[in-house]
């Protein structure tokens, strides 16, 4: 059986530090490695991110869902919220080849995530924006 | 750079929305969402066996109203449904005794914007409790729950009696079986979510331990909850200025939701406004934007 976690917050800066230990809690209770725990944290800080600054810019801020799927061989994660869509194919590469002096602030969000993360996975209906993600792990014992 | 990406940022297929339904979309693609206004351009029977599931049959068997003809023992009709041709709204009104005035049960929903749907009303009321003219001022006026003109003697003898703002008689503590069957027929017609707006600072409370969670407000509960502790500005607001502003009532979600119908955010420049929840079909959020709360 996959174990399952939830964890609902308001779009606030303040969450991200909640949804970071949450991400550390279950991964502890289920064993993921270390490296996975450090990318999962990052693509979902990331992802809230974005969700924070842009998805409810200009509203008064909903809620973010966090869950969570431990399964054997991956970890599925799924990002919930109410606010503007947000196109992630249509926000811009971030040049990382560029002299740090000349890049913009911000911008690489989404860029971290798709780097650390395998499928990833963006859809908008009646009931909200979920952005999905998977990190395939390797058990310690596996390797 | 982007691996395996897939993305959706179109709405996901929403129901005809041809004012009317048909047998061959009724036997259709059973994903897609049907509308309000389609159902209600069914014949009245067919509509009466559809809407009947709105309305739970503990709630009728509890006034002895037959949940099949809507009918009391003396075969009096109790419950009345308003789902005209061309309305993209449901109304359903049960009542106790003569005077159809005299409502335990309104429920109304009806399709929005965005191709969902919106709870507009839900009313569950005990009606042998004892009645309080919350709801009409001194001069006889409407006061649309407290919202546009106020009670006040009316007001402080409710919440002295236990009520909540917007309540003319206490609840029939029933509001869960009402949402999954609510949940349940939108499930039949396809839909994902739907939507409402908490009229008061325990509807919310309410709403978030049925499962909903916020598409607008979800900060500002958690802005009211850090500043109702001591120490908060709306901590120091209850000040005894009003009857409705006593120091003790940050203790409980009553206590707050008549502080805050008294106009108590004014003091942080905010007021109770624009928050709207979601239901998502079949998950709980799990918000609780006031935890180990009191009532």
């Amino acid at each position: 059986m996959p174990q399952r976690y939830q964890m609902t917050r308001a779009a606030e800066l303040e969450s991200l530090s909640v949804f970071r230990d949450f991400i550390s809690d279950c991964c502890t209770s289920s064993n993921v490695p270390k490296e996975a725990v450090f990318e999962l944290k990052l693509a979902v800080d990331e992802a809230c991110t974005n969700i924070i600054e842009h998805g409810y810019k200009g509203m008064d801020p909903g809620s973010i869902i966090l869950s969570f799927r431990v399964e054997p061989d991956r970890v599925l994660v799924q990002i919930t919220d109410f606010g503007h869509i947000f196109e992630p194919a249509s926000a811009p590469k971030p040049d990382i080849e560029a002299p740090l002096e000349d890049r913009p602030l911000g911008g690489l969000g989404l860029f971290l995530i798709y780097q650390t993360m395998d499928n990833i996975d963006y859809q908008t209906s009646e009931d909200g924006n979920t952005l999905t993600f998977t990190k395939y792990i390797k058990r310690e014992s596996e390797s | 750079m982007f691996k395996r990406l897939r993305v959706n940022t179109e709405p996901k297929k929403i129901g005809p929305d041809l004012g009317e339904i048909s047998i061959s979309q009724l036997i259709g693609d059973a994903s897609l969402p049907v509308t309000i206004r389609a159902l209600n351009s069914l014949p009245e029977n067919a509509k009466l066996r559809l809407y009947r599931a709105l309305i739970p049959v503990q709630v009728l068997a509890g006034f002895d109203i037959n949940p099949r003809t809507w009918k009391n023992l003396e075969k009096i009709q109790q419950v009345k449904l308003d789902a005209e041709q061309g309305s993209d709204k449901v109304k359903i009104h049960a009542w106790y005794g003569d005077d159809p005035q005299n409502e335990f049960f309104y429920l109304e929903l009806g399709d929005n914007q965005y191709s969902g749907i919106d709870l507009n009303f839900l009313i569950v009321n005990n009606p042998i409790s004892q009645k309080f003219r919350t709801d009409y001022d001194d001069e006889g006026i409407e006061t649309l729950f407290g919202t546009v003109r106020r009670n006040l003697p009316e007001e402080v003898k409710a919440m002295q009696a236990g009520l909540a703002p917007g309540q003319i008689r206490e609840g029939l503590r029933c509001s869960n079986i009402v949402f999954t069957h609510v949940e349940t027929f939108l499930t039949m017609m396809a839909h994902h979510a739907f939507f409402l707006e908490p009229l008061t600072y325990v509807s919310a409370w309410i709403f978030e331990k049925r499962g909903f969670a916020y598409s607008k407000g979800h900060q500002l509960m958690d802005t009211i909850h850090k500043e109702f502790q001591p120490g908060g500005e709306l901590h120091k607001a209850l000040d005894g200025s009003t009857p409705f502003r006593q120091p003790d009532q940050w203790q409980t979600v009553r206590g707050r939701a008549w502080a805050i119908h008294d106009g108590i955010l004014q003091v942080l420049d905010k007021k109770w406004d624009g928050l709207k929840m979601i239901k998502q079909v079949g998950r709980h959020a799990g918000v609780s934007t006031f935890p180990d709360a009191e009532y």
